[in-house]
């Protein structure tokens, strides 16, 4: 069975690997209790927006994210000891582990250039 | 658990996760545990568990996966010879933070 993948997904996840690995991400979801479910699929929608913006980088942060509600599902670890009082605190600290979007690290790079030129030191 | 600790474990927990696994292997939920029991009390599991995927990322500890009765198989970390110089370097520079606060409240410069 085919699952219809959102546009932006189509977008990032170009790739026909990371597609299957992305199907078989939503599928483990799915198997979640349904507080889990919701819960990862609101950690998993901010991830979105800043997280890599490539399709292997993604999909591994992805798994990453499943493995982590997986176990604590499995451990019956309620939703608020997982992500903690500030659930955005957890979603940053989780997405430094992974190459910032293309939009972010373009940003970065731009800050980083007009400091260097503002500050004489233009290479 | 005040916004003051939040803030300042935010540069230490690593440290102190190293400091742990030097001690003993573990995985991420034994972790948590001792941190709870010694006083972190709302330290996340999900902190913990994004604070061991970058240091395996960095390669400061070795990974074993064990198959566990329920759930996915766990991941057993251990402290190895890269994540022991770098928990020396932190040791290092957390004695020297220690001793300058020391000295600033003795009133000393």
């Amino acid at each position: 069975m085919t699952m219809a993948l959102p546009k932006f997904i189509e977008t990032v996840v170009g790739d026909l690997g990371d597609k299957r690995r992305w199907r078989q991400y939503k599928e483990r979801t799915k198997q979640l209790p349904a507080n889990y479910r919701a819960a990862i699929d609101a950690v998993e929608r901010y991830l979105m927006l800043f997280g890599p913006g490539d399709g292997d980088g993604t999909v591994s942060m992805l798994e990453d994210l499943a493995d982590l509600f997986e176990q604590s599902a499995a451990d019956g670890t309620p939703i608020r000891e997982v992500v903690g009082e500030d659930p955005v605190e957890f979603a940053e600290a989780f997405l430094r582990n992974y190459r910032a979007g293309r939009w972010i690290n373009r940003e970065r790079e731009r800050l980083t250039d007009a400091i260097d030129r503002a500050a004489g030191e233009d290479r | 658990m005040g916004k003051q600790m939040t803030e300042i474990l935010k540069g230490t927990l690593e440290g102190i996760v190293l400091a742990i696994l030097a001690v003993r292997s573990a995985y991420g939920y034994e972790i948590t545990a001792w941190l709870r029991d010694q006083g972190f009390a709302d330290i996340a599991e999900g902190t913990v568990y994004a604070l061991l995927v970058r240091v395996e990322k960095r390669g400061l500890v070795d990974v074993e996966k064990v198959p566990s009765e329920k759930g996915p198989p766990r991941k057993v970390y251990s402290l190895n010879a890269h994540g022991q110089e770098y928990l020396d370097e932190f040791r290092k520079t957390w004695d020297f933070l220690s001793e300058r606060l020391e000295q600033l409240h003795r009133g000393g410069r």
